[in-house]
């Protein structure tokens, strides 16, 4: 990747994490469907439960419904070639399922593909007491 | 062939451990530390409460004896045990990776299993050709491709984040029938912990120099 490069690469990366916040936001998985990689993969604990699967995170999103108040901060967008990492912190996460004011990391991995920028893996972790 | 994993099969200090490899405890804890020794913690009890199963032992010192240089060129960090949470965590990370690491150099694909979660996914692209699914491709390649005894792998980043972790490695030397000679990667593991230990839950690599899809 050349120096010229490294803009294009980050917006595509940010505008496809943009594409979960959104659905994120609405309560809509339809919007962030695209975003994922068909063999994207989920991983995180809910509680004590470990919650994975992509199928898992678009039925939460729905069942969730609108989380108007999300505060995304994109921390870290690392790039190599055609892969890359983007660390995500939210705050104020709120929803039928999340409750209120509750934060969470996500470490999203990406892979480019000839579609663009897909998200082949999100691991969260849900921070106790928000 | 694997054995199963029944309670007699298992060892269940560093004691019988030592005893099982024919070598001191020091010696054995050393391996764990430097050499990807495959030892498992038990959740919810001090750090030091150990157990071990015959079989990744097994596969360890056979894959040991077949590939020393595995050993010779690890990483010489990680002497003592750390003092404080965060570090324990990082190197229990370590450990976890040097198990890859290891498997990686011996051409041994069991050897790394240990390090990874049962639902373990791969991706990156190989040639141009995208390959993507479930780990078992990964030790499938690394059994075809064998011993890659001078690949040389640096740690480029350790995030930890409470229960997730991301692990950036940079390998150089990457040799054997598949990888050619002299190959460099660029790798991306996610992990989780689980069950009281960190497992690998997704590599994504990028072998560079090579051609990728919409590159012009």
């Amino acid at each position: 990747m050349s120096h010229s490069e490294y803009p294009t690469e980050y917006d595509g990366i940010v505008k496809t994490v943009e594409m979960y916040i959104d659905g994120s936001k609405q309560g809509k998985s339809e919007l962030m469907r695209p975003a994922f990689h068909p063999d994207a993969s989920f991983f995180g604990y809910a509680g004590d439960q470990l919650a994975s699967g992509t199928k898992f995170l678009f039925d939460w999103i729905d069942k969730n419904g609108p989380a108007p108040g999300i505060e995304p901060r994109v921390v870290s967008v690392d790039i190599v070639d055609s892969i890359a990492v983007v660390r995500l912190e939210v705050a104020g996460w709120s929803g039928q399922l999340a409750g209120s004011g509750v934060r969470m990391s996500d470490l999203f991995t990406l892979l480019k593909t000839p579609t663009g920028w897909k998200i082949i893996q999100k691991a969260f972790h849900w921070h106790a007491g928000g | 062939m694997p054995e199963r994993n029944t309670p007699q099969k298992t060892l269940e200090s560093w004691k019988q451990i030592a005893a099982f490899l024919d070598r001191s405890e020091r010696t054995v804890r050393r391996w764990e530390t430097r050499e990807g020794l495959p030892v498992h913690r038990r959740e919810h009890e001090k750090q030091d409460t150990v157990f071990a199963f015959k079989h990744e032992l097994a596969a360890w010192s056979r894959a040991r004896t077949r590939c020393p240089s595995v050993i010779e060129r690890a990483e010489p960090l990680l002497a003592e045990p750390a003092s404080n949470t965060y570090l324990t965590e990082h190197d229990a990370i370590t450990r976890a990776m040097h198990r890859y690491i290891a498997g990686a150099r011996a051409g041994d694909g069991d050897l790394m299993r240990p390090a990874f979660h049962p639902c373990a996914t791969m991706s990156g692209y190989c040639q141009g050709v995208e390959y993507s699914g479930s780990i078992e491709h990964v030790f499938q390649w690394i059994n075809q491709n064998g011993p890659a005894p001078n690949g040389m792998a640096r740690f480029a980043r350790i995030e930890i984040i409470e229960s997730i972790a991301v692990v950036h490695l940079e390998v150089q030397r990457w040799s054997g029938k598949l990888a050619g000679a002299d190959a460099r990667a660029s790798d991306v593991f996610t992990l989780l912990k689980w069950q009281g230990e960190w497992k690998i839950t997704h590599k994504l690599f990028h072998w560079h120099d090579q051609m990728l899809p919409g590159a012009s």
